[in-house]
């Protein structure tokens, strides 16, 4: 696994029509982006609004950069974190998570 | 016996997925009270095709928590073979399928409209069977592209050409054991793919069908080599012979379709011990 992971982070007051755009879907090299419909999937979403771009496998950016260059907007900001912190992060969430559990039951 | 031949096969022990009774969905749904579906309006990450679960998933593994892992994958896995889950065949059953089903339609594939945000009208890869057909025909706007009807003779040579093309062939299931989809697809254009390449998220399951390398036979023509959309298959360099991983191999058959020798075989997997329940 990489030592630093990407933290792509995506302004969707400028990134409005990712369908319409496609730009960093088109371009990554490795399929990070991912462009779901927003509401829940039961295969008929037709309002390309209800999508929305997020950088869902990003553990297989390598950083490349290409995204960023190829957005129009400037909604896409690329940055990295290392992953020692992102997985304290995630483990944080994760206990907090099941701390919260413990207590409903 | 593969647990879905053994609960959904035909008296004679056929495979699951050449049984007619299961391309007969019912035409209504029972709603149940549950929710149906993890909270896609909250949350965009997990939009679509129940990808939640490998959101969740890829951090779990950041995390190192491979419990955690364990936990993610056993629930969405759960909830995908009650409802909507995948398998590999090979262009052979694929074929029987397109005389079993009716109607069949070709329609636009949501996976790559998802991953790569191709146009509805330059991506109509995938099939739709069934009488559902006739609901998106009618209602059109429902289902992004709409819907193309075929006769089964003309979708077997559609489906000829997405094979000789390189696109692997999968039966799609929608509520358990409906088969109500056929997709021709790719890595990592196919979110199903993708996921069990990179995850092993086994929402797409191996196909009865593992193909073997005759080494006598192999003259490392090299011609099956771009073929494989499963990483199973390579050149040994040294003594320039084919070499395919069995333990990977999903058994689609691109690969033996492309040699000129016929120096591939496709096995029953369940005729080999070692491979017993790899699916
Ligand atoms: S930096 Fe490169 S690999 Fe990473 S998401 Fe952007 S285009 Fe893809
Ligand atoms: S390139 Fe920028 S504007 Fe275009 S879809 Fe991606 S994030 Fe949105
Ligand atoms: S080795 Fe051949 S049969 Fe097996 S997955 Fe690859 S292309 Fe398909
Ligand atoms: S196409 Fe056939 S003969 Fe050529 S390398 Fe592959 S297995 Fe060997």
């Amino acid at each position: 696994m990489r030592d630093m992971i990407a933290q792509i982070n995506i302004d969707y007051d400028l990134c409005q029509d990712p369908l319409v755009c496609r730009g960093c879907l088109t371009v990554c090299p490795t399929v990070v982006f991912v462009c779901g419909p927003t509401k829940i999937w039961k295969f008929r979403e037709t309002d390309t609004k209800e999508y929305k771009v997020v950088a869902r496998y990003i553990d297989k950016c390598s950083g490349c950069g290409d995204c960023e260059k190829a957005c129009p907007t400037g909604a896409l900001k690329l940055g990295f974190i290392s992953r020692a912190e992102l997985r304290d992060r995630f483990r944080a969430e994760r206990a907090a998570k099941l701390a919260a559990q413990q207590i409903q039951e | 016996m593969c647990w879905l031949c053994e609960k959904y096969g035909d008296s004679e022990g056929g495979r699951w997925y050449l049984n007619p009774e299961n391309y007969a969905r019912r035409l209504y749904k029972v709603r149940k009270a549950t929710e149906e579906a993890s909270g896609a309006d909250a949350d965009p990450q997990s939009a679509g095709m129940g990808a939640g679960a490998i959101a969740e998933l890829i951090k779990a593994r950041i995390a190192e928590d491979p419990e955690w892992e364990k936990e993610v994958r056993d629930e969405a896995l759960e909830h995908a073979y009650q409802t909507h889950f995948a398998q590999v065949v090979t262009v052979d059953e694929f074929m029987q399928i397109l005389d079993t089903a009716y109607p069949l339609v070709k329609m636009t594939c949501g996976c790559r409209r998802v991953q790569r945000g191709m146009p509805d009208e330059e991506n109509f890869t995938c099939m739709g069977i069934g009488p559902g057909m006739y609901k998106w025909e009618r209602w059109p706007e429902t289902y992004r592209g709409g819907v193309e009807f075929m006769t089964p003779e003309e979708a077997k040579e559609w489906a000829l050409i997405n094979h000789k093309q390189g696109r692997v062939q999968t039966i799609d299931v929608f509520g358990t054991p409906y088969i109500g989809g056929l997709c021709q697809c790719e890595y990592p254009g196919c979110v199903a793919v993708r996921n069990r390449v990179d995850y092993d998220f086994k929402f797409l399951l191996k196909g009865h069908s593992v193909a073997k390398v005759d080494r006598d036979k192999c003259t490392g023509c090299k011609s099956c080599l771009n073929r494989c959309q499963f990483k199973a298959l390579n050149l040994e360099v040294y003594t320039n012979k084919a070499y395919i991983d069995l333990d990977t191999c999903f058994g689609c058959g691109l690969c033996a379709t492309a040699c000129p020798v016929d120096a591939i075989n496709l096995l029953d997997r369940e005729s080999l011990p070692g491979l017993a329940n790899n699916w």
